[in-house]
């Protein structure tokens, strides 16, 4: 699975830590998921779409599907 | 919680337990040589380390319940190859015990090496992951 999440972060010009902070996760686990080595669960990925005001899919995509 | 706090609260149990472990350990196994006692006062006493080590793993499963979900993962890898390794060991040595009178394995060693190897994996996870 594939995200925009360090293009919104950088966007908002957060840090990673600081988007840490908001999602209550560490500056490791938000650069895992930038890097696409960790896919969040569905609760933080919620979370992670509630933070940026957007939908998960807006965020989080499959890059198989159409 | 931030994992600075978790690991916080971690080695607030780890570091007394490990110590009350060690000298449990060492005691008991000084005064079985050298202080006359009855046997069941040694049994008695090597509840000392046992419940040392069963706060250990109890402070481990608070502390992989208190950081985040990714670094839950981490813990929970490391866990299983330590005992993946242990076991393997284990059951493999046990085997040859039986089969072919290898020297017996001192059981003792089998819980220092489990935390040897799950920091060693932790370790190199981590470092995998980018975190120092």
């Amino acid at each position: 699975m594939k995200n925009s999440l360090k293009m919104l972060r950088a966007e908002r010009g957060w840090s990673q830590s600081e988007l840490g902070k908001q999602l209550k996760v560490s500056r490791q686990t938000i650069n895992a998921i930038e890097a696409g080595r960790y896919d969040p669960s569905l609760p933080l990925a919620l979370k992670i779409g509630r933070v940026f005001k957007l939908h998960i899919e807006d965020i989080f995509y499959d890059v198989d599907s159409d | 919680m931030t994992t600075e706090r978790a690991t916080f609260r971690y080695f607030q149990i780890f570091i007394p337990a490990i110590l009350v472990y060690a000298a449990g350990s060492i005691g008991l196994t000084w005064a079985e040589d050298n202080v006359p006692m009855p046997l069941y006062v040694l049994y008695g006493l090597a509840i000392i380390p046992i419940i040392s080590m069963l706060s250990i793993f109890w402070a481990h499963w608070r502390f992989a319940n208190e950081i985040d979900e990714f670094m839950r993962l981490i813990q929970i890898k490391a866990t299983l190859v330590g005992v993946v390794c242990i076991m393997t060991v284990a059951t493999g040595w046990g085997t040859l015990e039986l089969l072919v009178d290898a020297p017996k394995l001192p059981v003792f060693w089998l819980l220092p090496m489990f935390w040897v190897i799950h920091s060693a994996a932790t370790g190199f996870m981590s470092k995998g992951e980018g975190m120092f």
